[in-house]
């Protein structure tokens, strides 16, 4: 079985798309390719790039998370709340508190993940319902605790985190690759990343294998709540702010990323590489059209219809890739 | 049936209608499907097609129905040349096939069923009167026995398998494709399914019949063309036909293997089952499986033998009793539990529960043994090929690269996936749910040798199956079950077909 795989035009459809798109941004404004401009992207895409490499978990084990855009509202909120009150009482300093906020965060992002899960697996409810509702909860407890105004209770180091840069390159981008790396590796070359593959393309034959898929559930509901998590600090440090409108939308394009990466919603198909050009994808266009000055309600028209050019040369290709 | 038929003024005008094919060929890459084919088919008969996987009996169904397109060669119904573009176009002409993988929507009643696509309708709306009358009608006519508001899933397989051919009949088709009808049936269905298809044959509609279970040509078809590696061998009228020359016209010459006598036999007892009942589905059975044999266990669809196995593997549960797998009793078993303690079951239904079709050959042969293959949570790349490389090679599975997907495999191919993957686990006991069920032949006899050697290696296994001369062909002692419950136990050396039969129908025709 040393079969080598001849190199496909339609294996790489999605990078050739990329490219064009490059090319023609370049071509049409010089600034597009300025190493400074480039960084700016990763930059831009990092928020949603995160937990859309996330949500590539969820979407090929077959589920889905719509909360994630509420998620990182609360996310923020928590990290900032835990800060403020723990300086306010005298506890900590805001310097150290902070890490105990996040660290609250985190854990909350695991809970919630979790309790998404639980409901999932044992009520049987489409994870549809359930994060549309948390969609809704979240967002509610988020503005709650913050009054509905934004707090800004971080110290001054904090915002490194969002806005520093290490060799030149901003801490998101960074932090977007690392995030790459680590999902790119759980779903190739772990076992839990076969199991999510198994679970999301037959749950049935899945457990039948002896796959324990309530665990593997759990998993992929709580990544994206843990990314969640990773993008509110980002962005909460970028702008030393939190507040209950952070987040807003975002799964209006970090689920488009992994559908135009090649993920399918009925689970078992996609690759974490395909995520990341769908994110890259997504960004370059946004950024390309904010540079071309074109009217922003205009840049919407432009990016859903992209979206659904994407995902129709896609799921063609993938078809007629089937029926050979 | 004394029913008037809506296909009578077929019977009127008794002139008998043929469809021939000439010079038929379809290439794909690599391959020859169908090799200059001419065969003639009458009306009033049914033609049996048959031929091992690969035969191209698939590939002359899908020409003939107009699922593709010939290279070359013609198709002529009475002397008109037929050439479609699509299979709606084909069945405008008259030309209807009923698929193995049935197409009725379960949710829905019979008559919708029917009528699907084309709901009498009255001023923009549908007209139910009409559509349950009329389908009541059509069900009358074919003498079928089902209520034309019965909702699909509440029928058995071969009541299904009916309304599938009501449907296609009441198209009024002059060809009817039969697509194996029988493989999901167990053989008290196949009886009920062919009294029916004898009635359709009265209508004068040239009925071609796919199959590849031998024993029942003798029993349906008037005659029987025989393919082989997309060649026409030629054809036998069934009543002079022999199994032996069938054989030979299908295989060449391959022989039918009998129960070897070097497989491993013990006394020690690996699993033991006691009085274990699930509600409804079996009550108080009681067996012992000894290390390194082949058991048996034989019934009729319905007795609950699939059910068995699925509680003794901890996939569905159980009501009360006790599972002793090598002295130790096991407390609400589950597939993980029962997976790492040595047991493995390989499942019937290869599509929905067997393989995950999506996925790559290489990954389903290691999904059961994960744990083996990866260390700290990490795959083993080398443990990985290694596994997958031995039942490739093994159990000659033949695919052109490891990342296949499993969904573009033969049946056959598929099975044997299927197994690896849970021989990967080094199990001590294998549960096989009907090993054999929509595989070929050839591809039948492997994957018994692969049983017969896993006996060698002192490996017990359970095999389940409807047909009745494997489990006989396979299984040294065979249980016999009856309305869920184990009724008698054979040695397969002093026991017939006939027998066997007689006594997994509760010993009364």
């Amino acid at each position: 079985m040393t079969s080598k795989r001849k190199f496909r035009f339609d294996d790489y459809i999605l990078e050739l798309v990329l490219l064009v798109i490059i090319v023609v941004i370049a071509l049409l404004t010089p600034n597009f390719m300025s190493p400074q401009n480039l960084l700016n992207v990763l930059r831009n895409v990092s928020l949603q790039g995160v937990i859309a490499l996330g949500l590539t978990m969820t979407i090929i084990g077959g589920e889905i998370d719509l909360s994630i855009g509420s998620s990182v509202a609360l996310y923020g909120v928590i990290v900032a709340k835990v800060t403020g009150w723990l300086a306010e009482s005298n506890i900590m300093p805001m310097e150290y508190g902070v890490l105990v906020g996040i660290l609250v965060a985190f854990i909350f992002s695991i809970i919630i993940g979790s309790i998404i899960a639980w409901l999932h697996i044992k009520f049987k409810m489409p994870t549809f319902i359930i994060t549309l509702a948390a969609l809704s909860i979240l967002y509610g407890l988020a503005a709650l605790l913050s009054n509905g105004f934004p707090i800004t209770t971080f110290p001054m180091w904090y915002n490194n985190i969002g806005a520093g840069r290490f060799l030149g390159i901003p801490i998101p981008a960074i932090v977007l690759i690392v995030v790459f790396f680590i999902v790119f590796f759980i779903m190739k070359y772990t076992r839990v990343g076969r199991e999510i593959y198994a679970v999301g393309g037959n749950a049935e034959a899945a457990r039948l294998c002896g796959i324990n898929i309530k665990k593997i559930k759990t998993i992929y509901m709580i990544a994206p709540q843990i990314l969640a998590c990773v993008s509110a600090i980002l962005l909460s440090s970028q702008v030393m702010s939190a507040s209950s409108q952070f987040g807003k939308g975002y799964e209006m394009t970090a689920i488009p990323s992994v559908i135009i990466g090649g993920a399918a919603l009925s689970g078992g198909i996609g690759t974490v590489w395909g995520t990341f050009l769908g994110i890259i994808f997504l960004g370059v266009i946004s950024n390309g059209m904010t540079i071309l000055n074109i009217n922003e309600f205009t840049q919407y028209i432009v990016k859903g219809s992209l979206i659904i050019i994407a995902v129709t040369v896609n799921t063609t290709l993938l078809n007629r890739k089937q029926g050979a | 049936m004394q029913y008037p038929s809506i296909l009578d003024k077929q019977i009127k005008d008794k002139n008998m209608s043929v469809l021939r094919v000439e010079n038929l060929t379809k290439n794909y890459p690599g391959t020859v499907a169908l090799d200059n084919a001419t065969i003639q088919f009458e009306s009033g008969k049914v033609n049996a097609v048959i031929g091992k996987n690969g035969s191209g009996k698939s590939t002359l169904i899908k020409l003939i129905s107009g699922v593709i397109k010939p290279n070359n060669g013609k198709i002529f119904l009475d002397e008109k040349e037929l050439s479609f573009s699509n299979p709606i176009e084909a069945y405008d002409n008259g030309i209807a096939t009923v698929y193995q993988e049935l197409s009725l929507v379960l949710s829905l009643d019979v008559a919708e069923n029917i009528f699907m696509g084309r709901l009498p309708m009255k001023n923009g709306i549908v007209n139910w009167k009409t559509v349950y009358s009329k389908a009541g009608e059509l069900l009358k006519s074919m003498g079928v026995d089902i209520s034309p508001k019965a909702k699909v899933f509440s029928l058995s397989m071969w009541q299904r398998q009916m309304v599938e051919i009501v449907k296609a009949m009441s198209h009024n088709p002059k060809v009817l494709l039969l697509d194996e009808p029988t493989s999901a049936l167990a053989q008290n269905e196949v009886r009920h399914l062919f009294e029916f298809v004898r009635r359709v044959k009265e209508k004068d509609v040239i009925i071609l019949y796919i199959s590849h279970k031998l024993h029942e040509l003798w029993q349906i078809a008037d005659n029987c063309s025989v393919l082989r590696d997309g060649k026409y061998i030629g054809e036998l009228e069934m009543k002079d036909a022999t199994q032996k020359e069938l054989l030979t016209m299908m295989f060449g010459d391959t022989k039918i293997n009998k129960l070897p006598d070097d497989l491993c036999t013990s006394d020690e007892v690996v699993l033991k089952i006691d009085k274990l009942t699930r509600k409804g589905k079996f009550e108080n059975v009681s067996f012992e499986l000894y290390k390194g044999e082949i058991l048996g266990i034989a019934g009729m669809l319905g007795s609950g033998r699939t059910e068995l196995l699925k509680s003794i593997f901890g996939a569905d549960p159980y009501d009360s009793g006790t599972i002793i797998v090598k002295d130790n009793e096991i407390k609400a078993p589950t597939p993980e539990k029962m997976r790492n303690l040595g047991v493995a079951m390989t499942q019937e239904d290869r599509k929905n529960t067997g393989l995950v079709q999506l996925r790559s050959v290489r990954e389903n042969l290691c999904f059961a043994s994960l744990d083996k293959l990866s260390k700290n949570g990490i795959m083993n790349k080398r443990a990985e090929d290694k596994a997958v490389e031995k039942q490739i090679d093994e159990l000659q599975i033949k695919i052109p690269a490891q990342s296949v997907r499993v969904s573009s495999l033969s049946g056959g191919n598929q099975q044997k996936v299927v197994v690896g993957n849970w021989l990967n686990t080094d199990p001590d006991i294998i549960l096989f749910d009907e090993p054999s069920r929509g595989i070929d032949v050839n591809a039948k006899q492997q994957i018994f040798q692969i049983m017969w050697e896993q006996s060698r290696r002192c490996v017990s296994s359970i095999m389940v199956s409807s047909e009745l001369e494997e489990l006989l062909e396979v299984c040294p002692r065979i249980l016999i079950m009856y309305h869920g419950k184990i009724i008698d136990e054979i040695k397969s050396k002093d026991c017939t077909v006939e027998q066997l039969y007689l006594k997994c129908m509760g010993g009364k025709l």
